[in-house]
């Protein structure tokens, strides 16, 4: 299965480091969402898959081959910044992109056709493009970032500024590309987004992968919370789990009755002893575990690393 | 895919980006209708004023003897007589602009034939006044040589023969100035105009890509060479596409208006050498020109280039055309003439007025030439660092500065 393999890229501002030792891999059929916060590094990352930016060190290969300008002409790319000839027509520029990128000008023509029809734009083919709102202006971009039937997609931010329809669009074609065998890397700040799209997620930190992995991979912990909601005497409760070896009481919201746990020694199978003395005492209505979203892991990713730094 | 495609296909969308342009269209037909407009004013002035000068004079019949010493004097003058008899009174009412529909007159003699009186349209026409003047001195001249038993006629042809034949050892401004030199200069300035409107445009252009950053789309895909590249052969193509359009249009105004006629020198050789530092002046220029504007940002800053850039036009520009003409074959001018940015234009104004030595032109082209590709690698370099790099102005150094 080829493979777009970004390893140890290491890229300089001056005294900041905008990138270290940054490395992932994504697999050909897989939608791999990047995240982090704003300067971690992920622009800087595209940008250096793209070859528009060179990196200090390290390399980007496809198919363990360096990527090279031959086959960065088969990628689809799609800036943070929308980025097109404001006085430019949208069918002429984009039969411009996909001329460039090496097709012949009847296949350019048809495929503009296609995915401006698709993208919902088709009737704006014969405007110029500073005459379209932000929105359809980005859809344009992503008929840029496709026109020339891309290998290897890579998109910055392609979700930013599109209404709920175009998201959705937006969404479904990414999923179609990566089922034709396309790795697909985006970036996003819309983590439930990214969560619902995504095979796999990698979280950047000040120019390093912090985690990387499916949603559910990076769910796994070694201190796993349950959530327990208890109709007896709670404050006794919680006395009584407080002496408990491995458990802590985390403040939960809501009735009284509602606790939060957290197991410190993830013994397999302590929840259950938990479960047991609890329902000795009273009743229980319910015990399941928290699983926490991709905005957890982001902020304990990024609040806990914060914390240390300070 | 090839670098002649891809160089092809920036070229032509650069060229009808600037060529669909309404300000473009609407400019192009205003200047056509212009140097149209120009050339009907011109034809019907032309033809209006086809021979001398005429000035229409009254004499009445106590004058009327001044008549040929009248014409005569006019024609020393270079001017033409309409004489016309009238009364007094008929003529002065009619210089006063009292009789409507009359035909107008420029002055009227009356008087006696001895001391006339000359009443004129125009107190400050000093050439009608003149003429006359002149009409009564050779009269009283004549008179005074037949009072001293003389021919007057004779002694007019020997003033008229006693003209000295007058030489100079260095070369007329005519013979210097010929049509060579005004054909040069001609193509100097339109060299100016493209290189200056063409390097306007090419910043813009590099600017637009880069505020509107389809720059990155186009780096991830083709070489910042071959951009530039392409770039700037659209935008001089566009630029000759003018200078050829209005050209043309104002050499068919002056050979439809038969001001060529005079002109018929053989300028092939000059003309070929005009195109080729032509070409040679736009690549250099335009190079830099690409290449400093991918340094800036933002339209607000595009003035931080083009300025400086604008007198690295205007200076070789100027220097060519005061300093060659006054010394064209002083050693300076034979050192500048061979520096790149100063050959184009020195070189062309040094070959219309003269002969410069043939190696000296191979040399200057060679020199330019040679420069070249080392422009090309600067303005790559610049470009290529320059053309991602997003708020302020990038500084030269910053940008030639290697990363590993």
């Amino acid at each position: 299965m080829a493979t777009l393999e970004v390893d140890r890229l290491h890229k300089s501002y001056g005294d900041i480091k905008a990138l270290d030792d940054c490395s992932f891999d994504v697999h050909s059929g897989e939608v791999f969402g990047f995240v982090g916060s704003n300067g971690a590094g992920k622009t800087t990352a595209m940008r250096i898959m793209l070859g528009v930016l060179a990196a200090d060190s390290g390399e980007v290969r496809w198919n363990r081959k360096r990527l090279d300008l031959e086959t960065r002409r088969h990628v689809g790319y799609m800036p943070e910044e929308r980025g097109l000839y404001p006085k430019m027509k949208v069918g002429e520029q984009l039969t411009y992109l996909a001329r460039i990128h090496g097709m012949s000008t009847p296949d350019a023509v048809a495929a503009v056709e296609h995915w401006t029809d698709r993208l919902g734009v088709g009737t704006r083919r014969g405007d110029h493009v500073q005459k379209l709102s932000l929105g359809n202006q980005q859809r344009v971009q992503l008929a840029a970032a496709l026109i020339h039937n891309p290998t290897i997609l890579v998109l910055d931010e392609p979700f930013s500024g599109l209404d709920p329809v175009a998201v959705e669009v937006m969404s479904q074609v990414l999923r179609e590309r990566a089922d034709e065998g396309v790795p697909v890397v985006f970036s996003s700040h819309q983590l439930d987004l990214v969560e619902r799209i995504c095979d796999r997620v990698g979280i950047i930190r000040s120019g390093r992968m912090e985690a990387v992995g499916t949603v559910d991979e990076l769910r796994v912990t070694d201190r796993p919370q349950w959530r327990l909601e208890y109709g007896g005497d709670a404050p006794a409760l919680r006395e009584w789990i407080k002496t408990l070896p491995g458990v802590k009481l985390l403040p939960s919201k809501g009735k009284p009755g509602i606790l939060l746990l957290e197991f410190r020694d993830a013994r397999p199978g302590s929840e259950q002893e938990i479960l047991k003395g609890a329902l000795a005492k009273g009743p229980v209505h319910e015990f399941s575990p928290v699983r926490p979203s991709l905005v957890d892991l982001f902020r304990g990713i990024v609040s806990s690393e914060n914390g240390e730094a300070a | 895919m090839s670098t002649a495609r891809t160089i092809w296909l920036v070229f032509t969308r650069e060229f009808k980006a600037r060529m669909m342009t309404k300000a473009n269209v609407i400019s192009m037909a205003i200047m056509l209708t212009l140097i149209a407009g120009g050339a009907i004013t011109a034809s019907y002035f032309i033809n209006q004023e086809s021979g001398p000068p005429t000035a229409r004079i009254a004499l009445d019949s106590a004058t009327w003897e001044l008549s040929p010493f009248l014409v005569s004097s006019a024609k020393q003058n270079g001017w033409e007589l309409d004489l016309t008899p009238q009364t007094e009174d008929e003529a002065r009412s009619i210089l006063a602009g009292e009789v409507p529909g009359s035909v107008p007159l420029d002055a009227f003699v009356g008087g006696t034939f001895a001391s006339p009186v000359v009443v004129v349209a125009d107190p400050d026409d000093w050439i009608i006044q003149g003429i006359i003047t002149g009409a009564i001195q050779n009269k009283a001249f004549n008179e005074a040589i037949l009072s001293l038993g003389g021919d007057p006629d004779a002694i007019s042809q020997a003033l008229a023969d006693a003209q000295p034949t007058i030489e100079s050892p260095g070369i007329s401004d005519e013979e210097k100035y010929g049509p060579e030199y005004g054909v040069s200069m001609v193509g100097l300035m339109l060299l100016l105009f493209v290189l200056i409107t063409g390097g306007n445009m090419i910043a813009m252009g590099v600017v637009e890509e880069k505020t509107s950053r389809v720059v990155e789309i186009l780096l991830a895909t083709i070489k910042p060479t071959r951009l530039l590249a392409g770039k700037i052969l659209g935008v001089g193509a566009y630029g000759l596409f003018q200078v050829a359009t209005l050209g043309g249009a104002m050499v068919t105004a002056l050979v439809t208006l038969g001001l060529t006629k005079d002109i018929e020198v053989n300028v092939g050789g000059t003309l070929a050498l005009i195109i080729l530092w032509f070409l040679l002046g736009y690549t250099v220029f335009a190079l830099l020109f690409g290449a400093f504007a991918s340094l800036v940002s933002r339209y607000e800053d595009i003035g931080a280039v083009t300025t400086p850039m604008t007198f690295l036009v205007l200076i070789p520009f100027y220097t060519a055309l005061f300093l060659v003409p006054e010394q064209p074959d002083s050693g300076l001018v034979r050192i500048l003439s061979q520096v790149p940015f100063l050959s184009p234009f020195m070189m062309t104004i040094r070959n219309a007025l003269g002969t410069v030595p043939w190696w000296e032109m191979t040399l200057a082209v060679v020199i330019t030439l040679a420069t070249i590709p080392g422009l090309i690698w600067l303005a790559a370099r610049l470009y290529q660092r320059g053309v991602l790099h997003t708020g302020g102005r990038l500084k030269v150094s910053e940008a030639l500065k290697r990363t590993k």
